[in-house]
């Protein structure tokens, strides 16, 4: 499979002084499930924005479709518009991707920006509104919504554009179990229908179930690790040297234990 | 869930790079007023890693500079020559020197304000219509003297010894007084000068509000900034002036409604862990002997310039 994206030595840092990313080389292929995972503040996030052009590297190259993504590049209309209809961002706070008066203005937003006609748009985001099971808020202003609403509409927003590879921040940070599973089943049908996902999470049963191939930051904003989802839950001590990880007391009845605290990968009770 | 995936989805996007000769992007008015919205976390940052660095003058108590501060205003008012106002000046360029600021951004706003609120402000009275006095430089004669409600317009116009003197004491009092402010900003952390004015028993309520609304004007402008960004993710090309202003429009509503929603939240946050009118701030150290020297020096400093 082709590479899509292709990272070659990137970092950045935030107002010049705060180092988010460093030395960053990763390719993601065309139809693959693809997770960033790392602690909080170990780049992810700003990684998921310099894929998307909102951002950019302070050195090191970012190639989409063998085409270099810089700041110059972006300001040409033409490549503009032909990277925005390939690449979506669902960011991880939804309140401030939503921004029109209500969730079907949401939703037809970005086809009418690729200038498609009223009508396909319609179309589009009554499809999607099925698809998400939120026809009902179609009339709702976003902050009438519940958190998992507004992750739907998020995400929505950015499938009525149809981009051939998603970038998610975080897609089930603070959402019930119920939302969850509902978004980690979307995902798995949206990859089957051939669209590359790009994950950011600390979430490790999320990764465990997509099935992602990984890549693994380090707290020092480097890439510690690039492998597949087994290959890389499975290396506890990696896990616990990047502080994924940690050990873990709890009881079970009276019986005290300690263990590492994984998603479900390791549950290995040793008395004490 | 079951696979109900729209058909839309499953046609792919042609990959085949388009023909990319359509012109170029030009920021936005809003776009440009945006990012300068956002360099206020960047600037609070910068002021924050200056306030917090291991030099001499940022190891001094804050109620000492606080001190300073308010001591060096009143000199910088009571002096009425300029020369006094100009060792003033070169002592607080000493003074930044030492700190280890950055100079050029320092003074870059100094001139900034100066310029706008000193110079620009005073700058009519140094013509001859406003302070009489000596024409040093003629600009504009008139075929006679004219008399307009209480003005006397005189003949010849132009700038008088006076004026000219008395504008600049008052751009250089201007830049003195927002240098000395500054340089104690730019020395001092936020919360000392919260703990250094609580220390001078400066209105509690007054403390609240200012150290809220720094708070969250650092969280705002983070706000404003990801708005932005998401809307330029799902933005292809160019937004119209129109569009730009009612997507401004609509997200000043947006954070209006959310402003209001986290007042409610952190006054339950505040009351629930015991807030009762009355801040209190933990570790107002007792000053040591470095405070004193310093206070001691900067005070005798004071007193030359007020007696020179």
């Amino acid at each position: 499979m082709e590479d899509i994206i292709r990272l070659n030595n990137i970092c950045y840092s935030y107002y010049g002084r705060i180092h988010a990313v460093s030395d960053i080389s990763l390719a993601v292929k065309k139809g693959e499930r693809f997770a960033i995972i790392g602690t909080n503040g170990s780049g992810k996030s700003t990684l998921l924005q310099i894929m998307n052009g909102l951002i950019h590297q302070t050195s090191g190259t970012y190639h989409f479709k063998d085409l270099e993504v810089t700041e110059n590049t972006l300001k040409n209309k033409g490549f503009l518009r032909f990277f925005r209809e390939n690449i979506g961002y669902v960011f991880q706070d939804s309140d401030v991707q939503l921004f029109c008066p209500t969730v079907l203005d949401e939703l037809i937003y970005g086809p009418l920006q690729l200038e498609l006609n009223e009508g396909v748009a319609l179309d589009r985001a009554f499809e999607v509104m099925k698809m998400l099971q939120i026809e009902t808020l179609k009339d709702r202003p976003s902050y009438m919504l519940s958190g998992g609403e507004k992750k739907k509409v998020a995400i929505g927003s950015i499938l009525t554009m149809n981009p051939d590879i998603l970038l998610l921040d975080e897609p089930t940070n603070g959402l019930d179990p119920r939302t969850q599973c509902f978004l980690v089943e979307l995902m798995l049908n949206l990859s089957d229908a051939g669209k590359t996902l790009v994950i950011a999470t600390h979430d490790l049963s999320l990764v465990d179930e997509l099935h992602a191939r990984v890549a693994l930051l380090s707290e020092e904003h480097k890439i510690e690790k690039i492998g597949d989802c087994d290959e890389i839950l499975k290396d506890l001590d990696l896990l616990l040297k990047v502080n994924l990880i940690h050990e873990h007391i709890h009881f079970h009845g009276n019986i005290h234990h300690r263990h590492i605290l994984s998603h479900n990968l390791s549950h290995k009770h040793e008395k004490d | 869930m079951k696979n109900n995936v729209p058909a839309f989805l499953l046609s792919r996007p042609s990959y085949e790079p388009r023909n990319f000769d359509k012109g170029r992007l030009k920021t936005s008015f809003i776009e440009k007023g945006i990012h300068h919205a956002a360099q206020i976390i960047q600037t609070g940052y910068v002021n924050w890693e200056t306030a917090s660095k291991d030099d001499f003058f940022q190891g001094i108590d804050a109620r000492v500079k606080v001190i300073f501060l308010l001591f060096y205003i009143i000199i910088v008012s009571l002096k009425n020559d300029l020369i006094s106002e100009v060792l003033i000046g070169v002592f607080v360029f000493i003074l930044s020197i030492v700190a280890s600021l950055n100079i050029f951004s320092f003074y870059k706003r100094v001139i900034f304000f100066s310029f706008i609120f000193g110079f620009l402000a005073a700058a009519p009275s140094a013509l001859n219509i406003i302070t009489k006095g000596h024409i040093i430089l003629p600009l504009f004669h008139l075929s006679s003297a004219h008399h307009l409600w209480i003005y006397q317009i005189p003949q010849e116009i132009g700038l008088t010894k006076e004026g000219i003197y008395g504008v600049s004491m008052l751009t250089l009092r201007c830049m003195n007084s927002l240098s000395i402010s500054l340089f104690v900003l730019n020395t001092t952390t936020f919360p000392d000068i919260i703990k250094a004015l609580k220390a001078m028993l400066v209105t509690d309520a007054f403390l609240m509000v200012i150290t809220l609304s720094y708070k969250y004007i650092f969280i705002f402008a983070k706000i404003v900034e990801d708005m932005h960004l998401a809307k330029k993710s799902r933005l292809v090309g160019q937004m119209s002036a129109v569009d730009g202003r009612r997507w401004a429009a609509g997200r000043i509503a947006f954070m209006f409604k959310k402003t209001t929603l986290r007042c409610e939240e952190i006054m339950k946050a505040m009351l629930s862990r015991g807030f009762s009118d009355n801040i209190k701030i933990y570790g107002a150290r007792k000053l040591c002997l470095k405070d004193w020297t310093s206070g001691a020096i900067l005070l005798l400093i004071g007193m030359i310039f007020l007696y020179i």
